[in-house]
This record gives C-alpha cells, structure tokens and sequence, in this order.
C-alpha cells in the first residue's frame, strides 16, 4: 500500500497549496502556489499510470500557461487585494454555506460511486510504453488532433488581435 | 481500485475537495486572474477524475480526453489573458467588481 501512501501525500500537497492559492490575496503569491499545487498533481498522474499526461502537465501546465499568468500580472502590475471597509456580512454566509454544501454534495455523490466500480478485463500493458496510446490518438482521434491544432492557431491570431494596440501597426 | 492499488474513492475525493476549492476562489476573489486562476485548479481537478477513472477501468481514452483538455486550457489562457490586458488598457483595473459596463 506504499503507492496509495504516496498518492495520498502528492494529493494532499495539491490540496493544501489548492487552498494557499485560494486566500492568498497577492495574485503572484497565488500563481507561485499553484506551481506547487500542479507539480504535486503531476505525481499523482504518474502514479494513475499516465505519465506522458504528467509530463504534459509540467511543462504545458506549470511550465507555459502560469509562466504566461506570472507575465501578464508583472505586466499589469496587479496588487493585493485590499479587503472591503463595509463588509456584508450576509453574503459571506450565504457564499460560504453554498461552497459547503456543494463540496458536501461533490464528495458524497463521489464516495458512492467510487465503491461500486468494478474492474473489468485488465489490459496488462506497461504504462510507460506509449505506442498504444499514440497509435489510439493518431487514428481513432485524428479529426479532433487536427480540429485542436485550428483551435490552436485561431487561439494565437485572435489573442494577438485583443491585445494589439489599437491604430497601431 | 487502479492497478497501481490506489482506490478510486481517494481518487475522487481529492478531485473534489480540489474543485470545491476551485469553486470557492472563483468566487471568493474580485481579481480577475486570480478567478481565472481557480478555474484552472477546476479543470485540472476534473482531469484528474477522468485519469481515475481511466487507470480503474484499465482504457487509454481517458488520458486522450485530458490531453485534449490541457490544450483546450492553453488556448483558453491566452485568449483570456489578452482579453484581460485589452480591458485593463481601458479602464486601468481588472477587479471585477470595478468592471460594470454592462451592469444594468
């Protein structure tokens, strides 16, 4: 049971770094955690036996899309959140009891169904080997691999368009 | 239970204490990448019910779907993050509750 310990450790990582990004009020603070949070779950894929998803997830996820957020709020300037002077009191519960009951909702359905899933045939194949899973995603998902790569590039023209100056060049 | 001997049950609770915390920043934070921040931590929270799910019913599709997600994400951030920089070029803030054009 060492691989459920140490799964159990890498997703309890993700969580508390999860929860230091979510009040930490500094955005850069913020990203820098869930650096950590992404790294941490990047060991729990690997011990689900994906580790190309954890590759991916390191150097796409921590590597290029929080560097990309880390850029934009050095550019911005962005700074702490200043907490609000009134306060309102009543919406604060009323947020709080629905985060509650939805995680309380979340969890509960989760546990059920985690129980009663049963393992069908095992396939009994090396995780680590990727032929499958690149023949799987070269053949049967083909269209969508390309249909992403047209997603790709109308993502990149019209993130240039946003953020171009206007009247400029 | 995966074949690595991990029960789906921690699987699926540490995905959704995840996404709950994911929730509770989305709305919880007034700045904008900070919300935009906790989306993120949602997706990938999702992600790792789907690879669960895959490695206990032992199919490869499962991770195809999140390679799919992941690149869906990169394009979602940069598309989102030029949008961010084109509204704080015109009104010089991204805190969302400073953002009210369209407010009634």
């Amino acid at each position: 049971m060492t691989v459920r310990f140490a799964f159990d450790v890498a997703a309890g990582l993700a969580i508390l770094f999860a929860c230091v990004m979510v009040v930490h009020r500094h955005p850069v603070k913020s990203v820098l955690a869930l650096v950590v949070s992404f790294f941490a779950l990047a060991v729990t894929f690997v011990l689900l036996s994906a580790p190309l998803i954890a590759a991916i997830q390191v150097i796409v996820y921590a590597g290029a899309i929080l560097v990309l957020f880390l850029f934009v709020l050095m550019l911005l300037n962005v700074p702490a959140e200043v907490r609000q002077t009134p306060g309102r009191p009543i919406h604060h519960t009323l947020s709080a009891g629905a985060i509650v009951a939805f995680a309380a909702a979340l969890l509960a359905a989760f546990r059920s169904y985690g129980a009663t899933a049963a393992p069908p045939a095992p396939a009994a194949s090396d995780p680590a080997d990727l032929a499958p899973l690149a023949k799987l995603l070269f053949s049967d998902h083909l269209l969508s691999f390309e249909a992403l790569s047209i997603l790709l590039l109308a993502a990149l023209v019209g993130a240039f368009a946003l953020a171009r100056r206007e009247g400029g060049p | 239970m995966t074949p690595n001997g991990i029960p789906l049950s921690d699987v699926l609770l540490a995905s959704g204490a995840l996404f709950s915390i994911g929730l509770a920043g989305a709305l919880l934070r007034r700045n904008a990448i900070s919300i935009f921040l906790a989306l993120e931590l949602m997706m990938n929270a999702a992600n790792l019910a789907i690879l669960g799910y895959a490695s206990a019913l032992h199919s490869l599709e499962g991770q195809i779907v999140v390679f799919f997600v992941i690149a869906i994400a990169a394009a979602e951030a940069a598309v989102g993050l030029a949008i961010f920089v084109a509204l704080f070029r015109h009104t010089e803030t991204i805190d969302v509750n400073k953002i009210n054009l369209l407010k009634w």
